[in-house]
């Protein structure tokens, strides 16, 4: 589950699905060759699979190869295929164990052989201090993970065991059906235990994708090149078109979409791994070649207004929802770029997961219903309220909160911004003190299931400590449901479940989802194959190629 | 500015009275009003903003097409809007630039006024008195001019409480790394003024520290504070819009030029009028203050007093 | 003896300053509201991972003992955690980046050369147009050249250099297409590469500095020329061009060097608002960047190599000063440095 800021986007450095709206993409071009440059605003690439949060389809996804991996196609939701494993995995008989058989074959860049005790390790690993900082879904699950502290001071994880070289067997605290797509993550991907050096590795990785990384100009420039040990047929889901990618460090935002748009010399094989700023996507639309560049994702994940349930005013719900009404949904959406930033949004599991339903239970004109806010808080007795709104001080931020800020304004209630550093912002709003009334945030759950949409935002376990109910949401009977629909082994049913706590937690109002994002990319006129689905809402690395 | 001539006492052309002298010179006038119409425009912001009918913080999405882009001509000026309106918010251009100028103003002249309060008290005693006060005045000197000040800005816009006003906060970190350099000035000037003949004649006779430093020194200072605030301000006004344009100046809605010519770049292509309109209110401002304080100086300085530029 | 002593007093003045510095740095960051192992903790992110987090980077010990390990890392290198994962950072140790897994030390010395590239070349740029200029403007006073001089110095010193460097940006590396806009290349791999990236950087800079150094030599040179000893040269008989070039001009770069020095090391430190508007990895943007993820030694580290770049441009301004002004011994150099 991923909170959506332009810091955090840049630093996913791409993961695409499918859902590409693009009628002049090329179909099929299987064309090799050429060298596809990268244009980031990020300063750093960290390879070591251990510290990484990366999507499976972008950067990371190039050099290492996990157990499972996504399968983003365009118009299609995103599905969890075997990557090195012959299978998705298999249950076993106690429901809380899955086996996995390695594929044969499957060799290193430098020619040794990838074996089960290697993603073992790498695993392992990523429980160490020193290398902390990714994703970490696996680490409360596996028995015993919650005290093992790193193959480094001594000991291995118990419950990953290997039988053979080709085996591996998982031993999980509870049932849980998206494990498959836990594999998928970066932690599970093998690292050779002889070539393991934690302080370098984030430079130079043992590669077992289709790419490794040859040269690293810290903050930058990184180049890859082919490793010829990947072999095609074992992988489903790359093609490993270009024969070099460069990833350009640094870039300023507005200047690297120029350069996009001016479309000149090597700035055609190249694509950009942020956001288009929404100036730059008004300047796109009045140009009809860049107009044709220009990649949309369906809407996808959700920006959402929350609401510090525990402080002041905001204790009322009558309060919270006036603030559903009287928030201008227009205006945000115009600060997001307008149409093609987003859609309005109504409901907190968002499109493209399975099993979501459509309702709305603040029906109103997309600017809000400034009548209804106010006739609610009177009923409150609260006519004159004073808030703060929490926001990192970027400028498409900023323009968010004061698109908030005076749609409230409207209905009587006094918003004060308050601009910290992003650092600054997920201290206060994930920490132990949230000095804050109100703030925006962005939603994308690290896989596409209902549970990533629900349980990090409304689960009481996710108060503070780091957790992201920045709500600070408490309601017993949502988390009965939400333990439910988690342990649910029937997808049907749970989904029903989820459907249900979906709507249960918007009656209390405690956040005001506002857009379902749509993340605008734009490449060079010789890029081909590039697309961008719902989810997760970022170009699928994986599959792009250049024109020969 | 001066190295340790003696200034020219016996100057070979008739001295003009400084003011006359100001008035004769064509720039320093136009700066000088040129500041003086600003000044009023920040002044009467919110009568002006009402004549035009808009305030700069009301959003007005019917000026803007689906994308955010003003409709209409030259980002959308018209009888309603003067300037056109801004990008994404629909906020009136006009309104926003004339209350800009009073966050300029506030934050510059107040910023100056403390810069040069410091500035002066420090750089008088650490001259006349010398020693190890000297010695470590100096130190404190260097390290503020070491301190990468941008840095620390915005450190301390996380760690300012939140009941203090973030305008007066940038106000006192800009005047509180400001001091420095009038200090160093006026340093030097005292230790110059020390030596001379009318100031030892005063010791001489008796005179306590309080009398020299009020009746001998500072008037012989003020030309040289004068002059040196006049051209503090436009660096002030600029250090204000270089915060607002890295994010971390006066929080929004409130206007400023900084952070709206820092928004307008982006737009540059699209909608020129937005940066147009805040930037040239910028550079006139700084324009203007730059020009008058040359005169002010030229006019002032007994060495070019009486010499016609 | 005189001189070395007053030496000595300098270096320990700047030592003392440095300190002075380090403290206040690690203070201001350690009131932060914001936790610096917060951003090393994974997603997601539970208390107990934190504190894992927070004590191999040493950050769960109070910061007054953060400090004096910083302090004793400096002369004799420092050490985290253990076992194979262990960190080594060799003395000077000026701390480790766990973010970017490299020592402060070696992330200087790596983006040094870029923001040195522009800074030096800028200076120079600036230097020779903006003293040039003034001393044109000074000798041809009143004249259309001294006019359009000081109208277009004026005008330089009021633009904001954002707004010029990313106008510059639009114009002459989009519109016109005549200088490339992606970043700084390194020396060693294409001089010619090198030059054309840094082209207009150095225009943006030097324009805006030529300026004010316009101004001030043109001002220094009018009070000059009006002195005396100008009279008398000029009464012996020399030539105009000696008497400005030899007489003049020494008296000029006084107080013009005193500025440079200032301004020169200052920019060295890291020009953080250029850096970031063309798109530059040098310090100033190594420094913002660090700030933004509280990477804590890195600010520490890149504060402390600014700040002692300012400091020691300072002391060569004194001796400078010293240099060219033969009246004057170091010491007094040092008190008069002081005027603008």
């Amino acid at each position: 589950m991923k909170r959506l800021t332009a810091v955090a986007l840049a630093g996913l450095l791409a993961l695409a699905g499918c859902g590409a709206n693009d009628p002049k993409k090329e179909e099929g071009g299987e064309a090799k060759g050429g060298k596809l440059t990268i244009l980031s605003a990020s300063t750093d690439i960290n390879f070591d699979p251990a510290k990484s949060q990366n999507l499976a389809i972008t950067t990371l996804g190039l050099v290492l190869r996990r157990l499972t991996t996504w399968d983003v196609q365009p118009g299609k939701p995103a599905v969890v295929v075997p990557d090195l494993a012959t299978d998705t995995g298999k249950i076993g008989a106690d429901g809380k164990s899955w086996t996995y058989t390695l594929k044969d074959g499957l060799t290193y860049a430098d020619g040794s052989a990838i074996t089960t005790a290697d993603i073992k390790y790498g695993i392992e690993r990523s429980f160490a201090p020193e290398l902390s900082g990714g994703l970490g879904y696996h680490k409360s699950l596996l028995t015993g993970g919650d005290k093992y502290k790193g193959p480094y001071t001594g000991g291995e994880l118990a419950s990953i065991e290997t039988p053979d070289a080709k085996t591996i067997v998982f031993h999980l605290t509870t049932a849980y059906g998206d494990w498959p797509w836990i594999v998928s993550m970066p932690a599970f991907s093998p690292v050779p235990k002889a070539k393991d050096d934690p302080k370098k590795y984030n430079q130079n990785p043992v590669a077992s994708g289709p790419y490794q990384v040859s040269s690293y100009q810290q903050g930058s420039l990184v180049k890859l090149t082919r490793n010829p040990k990947w072999d095609a047929k074992t992988d489903q889901v790359r093609t490993a078109g270009p024969d070099e990618i460069d990833f350009q460090l640094g870039q300023e935002t507005t200047v690297a979409a120029q350069r996009l748009i001016a479309d000149t010399g090597d700035d055609r094989n190249a694509f950009g791994a942020g956001f288009v700023p929404p100036a730059q996507l008004v300047q796109i639309q009045a140009n009809p070649t860049a107009k044709e560049r220009l990649v949309t994702s369906e809407p996808g994940a959700l920006t959402y207004l929350a609401l510090n349930t525990q402080r002041g005013p905001l204790k009322d719900v009558k309060v919270r929802q006036a603030i559903e009404y009287a928030v201008d949904k227009k205006a945000f959406q115009i600060a997001s770029g307008g149409t093609t930033g987003g859609d309005p949004a109504s409901t907190l599991i968002t499109p493209g997961i399975a099993g979501r339903v459509d309702y709305n239970l603040y029906p109103a004109d997309p600017a809000g219903d400034v009548a209804k806010a106010k006739q609610l808080l009177t009923e409150a007795g609260q006519t004159r309220l004073k808030l703060v709104l929490l926001s990192e001080n970027d400028q498409v931020n900023l323009a968010k909160a004061q698109a908030i800020q005076q749609g409230l304004q409207r209905a009587g209630i006094t918003v004060t911004i308050k601009p910290v550093t992003t650092d600054a912002w997920i201290e206060v709003a994930t920490g132990e003190k949230p000095d804050f009334d109100l703030t925006v945030s962005g939603w994308q759950p690290d896989f596409p299931s209902a549970n990533g949409n629900i349980q990090p935002l409304f689960d009481s376990t996710q108060i503070g400590g780091g957790g992201y109910n920045l709500a600070r949401y408490s309601q017993p009977e949502v988390d009965t449901l939400i333990a439910q629909a988690t342990a649910e082994g029937d997808p049907a049913k749970a989904q029903a479940l989820w459907a249900q706590a979906d709507k249960r937690i918007l009656q209390d109002a405690p956040v005001v989802p506002l857009l379902y994002a749509k993340n605008s990319f734009l490449h060079g006129s010789n890029v081909r194959n590039f697309s961008v689905a719902a989810f997760p809402g970022y170009p699928n690395y994986l599959k792009v190629s250049l024109k020969n | 500015m001066v190295v340790d001539a003696p200034p020219v006492s016996a100057p070979t052309r008739q001295a003009r009275h400084p003011l006359r002298q100001l008035l004769a010179d064509r720039w320093a006038v136009a700066g000088g009003v040129t500041i003086l119409v600003f000044l009023l425009v920040a002044v009467a912001a919110p009568l002006l903003s009402a004549l035009e009918g808009h305030d700069p913080y009301t959003y007005d999405t019917n000026a803007l097409t689906g994308d955010g882009v003003p409709i209409g001509f030259g980002g959308g000026i018209s009888t309603e809007h003067w300037f056109g309106v801004e990008p994404q918010t629909g906020r009136d251009l006009f309104a926003i630039v004339v209350y800009g100028a009073r966050t300029s103003f506030l934050v510059g002249f107040a910023a100056t006024a403390l810069s040069i309060l410091i500035g002066v008290v420090v750089g008088v005693t650490a001259g006349y008195f010398g020693g190890w006060y000297d010695r470590i005045v100096s130190r404190f000197i260097d390290v503020l001019f070491g301190f990468p000040w941008l840095v620390f800005v915005i450190a301390i816009g996380a760690i300012a409480p939140a009941w203090l006003p973030k305008q007066l906060l940038i106000i006192l970190v800009i005047g509180l790394f400001g001091w420095p350099g009038i200090a160093r000035v006026i340093r030097g000037q005292t230790l110059a003024l020390k030596q001379r003949t009318f100031v030892v004649a005063a010791t001489a006779l008796g005179a306590g520290p309080g009398h020299l430093l009020r009746r001998q020194y500072l008037p012989n200072l003020v030309s040289t504070i004068i002059v040196y605030s006049t051209m503090t301000i436009p660096g002030m006004i600029g250090a204000e819009a270089a915060l607002s344009f890295l994010g971390v100046g006066v929080p929004p809605p409130t206007p400023a030029w900084g952070r709206t010519i820092g928004e307008a770049i982006a737009w540059v292509q699209t909608d020129p009028m937005f940066l147009i309109f805040p930037g040239a209110a910028l550079f006139l401002v700084t324009l203007a203050f730059n020009l008058f304080g040359d005169g002010l100086r030229d006019a002032l300085d007994p060495r070019t007093r009486g010499t016609r530029r | 003896m005189r001189t070395l002593r007053y030496l000595a007093t300098r270096l320990l003045g700047m030592v003392g300053t440095l300190l002075v510095i380090s403290v206040l740095t690690y203070a201001v960051f350690y009131l932060l509201p914001s936790d610096p192992a917060r951003l090393s903790c994974g997603r997601p992110c539970t208390p107990d991972r934190l504190a894992e987090a927070s004590a191999f980077m040493g950050y769960s010990k109070p910061w007054l003992q953060q400090y004096l390990d910083f302090l004793v890392g400096i002369v004799a290198g420092r050490h985290f955690g253990s076992g194979l994962a262990a960190v080594d950072c060799a003395a000077p140790c000026f701390g480790y980046s766990f973010r970017l897994n490299e020592s402060v030390t070696q992330l200087i010395v790596d983006r040094a050369p870029v923001t040195f590239s522009i800074a030096i070349g800028a200076a120079a740029l600036w230097l020779i147009v903006g003293v040039g200029a003034g001393v044109v403007a000074a000798v041809k006073r009143g004249t259309v050249i001294d006019r359009s001089a000081m109208v277009f110095s004026t005008i330089g010193v009021s633009a904001p250099s954002y707004l010029v460097g990313l106008l510059g940006i639009l114009l002459f590396g989009f519109t016109l297409d005549v200088v490339p806009v992606g970043g700084y290349v390194p020396l060693t791999e294409s001089p010619v590469d090198w030059l054309w990236h840094l082209v207009l950087p150095w225009t943006v800079l030097a324009l805006l500095s030529a300026a004010v150094y316009a101004r001030l030599t043109r001002g220094q040179m009018l009070e000059v020329l009006s002195e005396d000893y100008i009279r008398t040269a000029r009464a012996k008989g020399l030539r105009e061009r000696r008497v400005i070039g030899r007489h003049a001009l020494r008296n000029v770069l006084i107080p013009v060097a005193t500025v440079f020095g200032l301004d020169l090391g200052t920019l060295l430190g890291g020009a953080v608002i250029s850096e970031k508007v063309f798109s530059m990895q040098g310090l100033g943007a190594l420094l913002i960047d660090a700030v933004g993820n509280v990477d804590l030694p890195l600010i520490v580290g890149v504060t402390l190599f600014s700040a002692f770049l300012v400091i020691f441009a300072n002391f060569l301004v004194d001796l400078v000063y010293s240099v060219l002004d033969p009246r004057m011994s170091l010491s007094d150099a040092a008190a008069s440095s002081g005027r603008n």
